[in-house]
């Protein structure tokens, strides 16, 4: 989960990292209270998860009250990087000496945290790796006793500096970060502030940090959609296998209820490649109980004009098929209005044989359009299949309304 | 003679009396395999599926003596503790199962077992089977025996459904696979593509390796590499999925773990890596089995 600048900084504080006073805004009348608690200059940031916020000009430092109010109102609700601004961060500018940079991520070849640091902060770290990779020091972190602050020290010739980067370290584990990064750290008097925060937790770890308070994030975005947050739920409530900790909306027509990881993304390809318009990603596994597919399809099928759903995924493992897919028919049993467009179920496995017999007795008893296949169909001839059920229904559909609009002409 | 695991392979398991430790154990005995008992704390001297059951690896050990994988089946923020465990016992082969177990622990376990020379197998991970020898995890499930077949071609995936799906695909097109490896979707594996190819490349039953790629991370790019510096030199069928998620915003985690986009490498720069090394990118999915009647004649 990708944190805004804010929260960040929140973050950072419960570590003794400061950052020069703020107040994070969300409308006109706190930006209007924030001031009378800020002197000129004040320099006003967009909080948005995308990066490069001083280029894009989402960063202004304001020297009167005209020059903030101006900002604040064009920004509040304005899409900066394709993201609605919900959040602007006043603070006060600070008498920066010096600029550097420091960063703790995973290296996933080495598999240990390591460090960066540079002298040259406040610019793009990959343009300083590109143009002066000299600058940038590393350091590779034992994941059990964390930096050797006497080598920081020796190697900085600094050491409150050591300090700062001992703390970024503390924040760092104490959060289950996948990604702390400031940028820049700033040299203010004899003291270093983290000027930005740039932080990404690691969403495994936040089962243990219920108490943390920061806002819900997107998969893909900064704001959740409904569907999405009621789909990560399911999880939340249940830690038996996984269903829907990632939900994706695509905008297009058909559902796609996939399973695996792997398998996942393979459908989706698949699907895109046979040009079908998928309406979401989500997926399903590790044998998870009947009644969280059951959830996960409810939320997955309660979008309006739907014109097909396909529930694909490998050849399973260990993942009980009868029972998923039983939690499926429970969850299509609800779904209103009763879903007459096509469904097509591909998969493989234990109790395969089982879930096909009761899908196709279910089929025939309520008036579903099931389509099933097995593991001696590939995905990809199972998501074409998908495509063309698709415009067929959209063809008769449409065929539907021009007859009765037809009729209503003649009456 | 295949990789990782074998006929003589002797197994612990750690959580053998949870329900995802009775179920594995369940399809471990029935493909034949020694389990010699299993390790849950406050529960030793109790049976679980015929099996002992003991307090902690270490009185396991000293009872039965070494075995040659402990297969960690414990809820994912147990996890570290019990992989603790087996790695200061030096078991030589550690499986961990679960999924979300948080990076600074999987971090921990790694270096651990680094510095003692033990090799780990996931996290995220279905295990690894040599099809008519023995297995480990809970590939297969119970139809393990139907999935697989004895044969030339090594497998290795992120992915567990895929895992099942190659080797059924495999099977199907008439060929048997010499080992399948699921190295788990998770950012940090212990068993990386690249570890698994040079284990695959010294194994003489092994002719042909299948991989399944994803967005996200370098373990593709660092696979292809080894093709290219001729460490890997038995031909190498790579297929990558996930590009469908190019479009979306960078750093969009999709099912795995490790599966972010943007980090790392990009989807083009896997392909180009690939074609580049002399492996063969597989277009599509159900190009594979045509490819290996080509390379294996």
């Amino acid at each position: 989960m990708k944190l805004y600048e804010f929260e960040g900084h929140n973050l950072f504080s419960k570590v003794g990292i400061a950052s020069p006073f703020f107040v994070a805004c969300s409308n006109m009348d706190e930006v209007e209270q924030a001031r009378k608690r800020l002197k000129f200059p004040i320099v006003a940031k967009v909080q948005v998860l995308s990066g490069k916020r001083g280029k894009g000009g989402g960063i202004k430092i304001c020297t009167n009250e005209k020059q903030l109010n101006d900002f604040c109102r064009g920004m509040f609700g304005a899409e900066f990087s394709g993201e609605g601004v919900r959040f602007i961060s006043l603070a006060e500018k600070a008498q920066i000496e010096g600029e550097y940079y420091a960063s703790i991520t995973y290296d996933t070849t080495l598999k240990i945290p390591f460090l960066l640091f540079s002298k040259s902060g406040g610019m793009d770290i990959e343009e300083v790796k590109k143009n002066s990779p000299e600058e940038i020091l590393r350091f590779d972190i034992n994941p059990f006793s964390g930096p050797d602050k006497t080598n920081l020290s020796k190697k900085l010739k600094d050491e409150t500096l050591a300090d700062f980067l001992i703390r970024l370290w503390d924040a760092f584990i104490r959060y289950d970060c996948r990604l702390v990064e400031v940028n820049p750290v700033a040299k203010v008097g004899d003291d270093y502030l983290a000027v930005d925060a740039k932080i990404i937790l690691d969403d495994a770890g936040l089962a243990r940090h219920r108490d943390l308070d920061v806002l819900q994030k997107g998969s893909a975005g900064a704001i959740p959609t409904e569907r999405e947050l009621a789909a990560r739920k399911i999880d939340e409530e249940d830690y038996r296998g996984s269903a829907g900790s990632t939900f994706i909306e695509f905008g297009g027509d058909i559902a796609v209820l996939a399973s695996g990881g792997g398998a996942s993304l393979l459908v989706m390809d698949a699907l895109s490649e046979a040009g079908g318009k998928p309406s979401n990603y989500t997926e399903y596994s590790g044998n998870p109980p009947r009644e969280k597919v059951e959830k996960l399809t409810k939320i997955t099928l309660s979008k309006e004009g739907l014109s097909g759903c396909l529930v694909c995924g490998a050849v399973a493992n260990f993942t009980d098929i009868y029972e998923t897919l039983a939690g499926f028919a429970d969850g299509l049993a609800e779904v209103k209005p009763k879903p007459d467009y096509p469904i097509v179920i591909r998969r493989g496995g234990p109790r395969q044989k089982e879930a096909y017999e009761m899908l196709e007795k279910l089929a025939k008893k309520e008036g579903f359009d099931i389509h099933l296949f097995g593991p001696e169909t590939p995905i990809s001839v199972a998501c074409r299949e998908m495509v063309r059920l698709s415009e067929k229904f959209k063809s008769s559909e449409k065929g539907q309304a021009f007859l009765q609009e037809v009729s209503k002409v003649k009456a | 003679m295949a990789i990782l695991v074998n006929s003589e392979t002797k197994v612990l398991i750690q959580g053998i009396t949870g329900k995802s430790g009775l179920s594995a154990c369940a399809d471990l005995l029935d493909y034949g395999m020694q389990v010699v008992g299993g390790v849950t704390p406050g529960k030793g001297g109790q049976v679980a599926m015929g099996l002992p059951v003991f307090n902690s690896v270490r009185e396991l050990v000293a009872a039965l003596g070494l075995v040659d994988c402990a297969m960690v089946n414990v809820p994912p923020l147990l996890t570290l503790d019990a992989a603790m465990e087996a790695i200061d016992a030096q078991i030589p082969l550690i499986h961990i199962f679960a999924e979300r177990v948080p990076v600074l622990d999987t971090s921990k376990i790694l270096f651990r077992a680094k510095e003692k020379g033990v090799r780990v197998l996931g996290p995220n991970s279905v295990g690894a089977i040599s099809p008519g020898e023995g297995k480990v995890g809970s590939i297969g499930g119970p139809n393990a025996k139907i999935t697989f077949s004895k044969g030339p071609v090594g497998v290795i995936s992120k992915s567990g459904g895929m895992c099942s799906e190659l080797g059924s695909m495999i099977t199907n097109a008439g060929f048997g696979q010499s080992t399948v490896v699921g190295i788990g979707g998770d950012l940090l594996v212990g068993t990386t593509f690249v570890d698994a190819l040079e284990m695959f490349e010294s194994d003489t039953q092994t002719k042909v390796v299948v991989m399944f790629g994803e967005v996200g991370g370098n373990a593709e790019i660092e696979a292809a590499r080894l093709v290219a510096v001729k460490k890997f030199t038995k031909p190498l069928i790579i297929f990558l999925a996930g590009k469908f998620a190019e479009k979306l915003p960078k750093d969009t985690a999709l099912g795995h773990a490790g599966a972010i986009v943007g980090l790392d490498s990009t989807m083009e720069q896997k392909v180009a890596s690939i074609k580049k090394s002399g492996a063969i990118l597989a277009e599509n999915f159900e190009d594979i089995p045509g490819i290996l009647k080509k390379v294996i004649k």
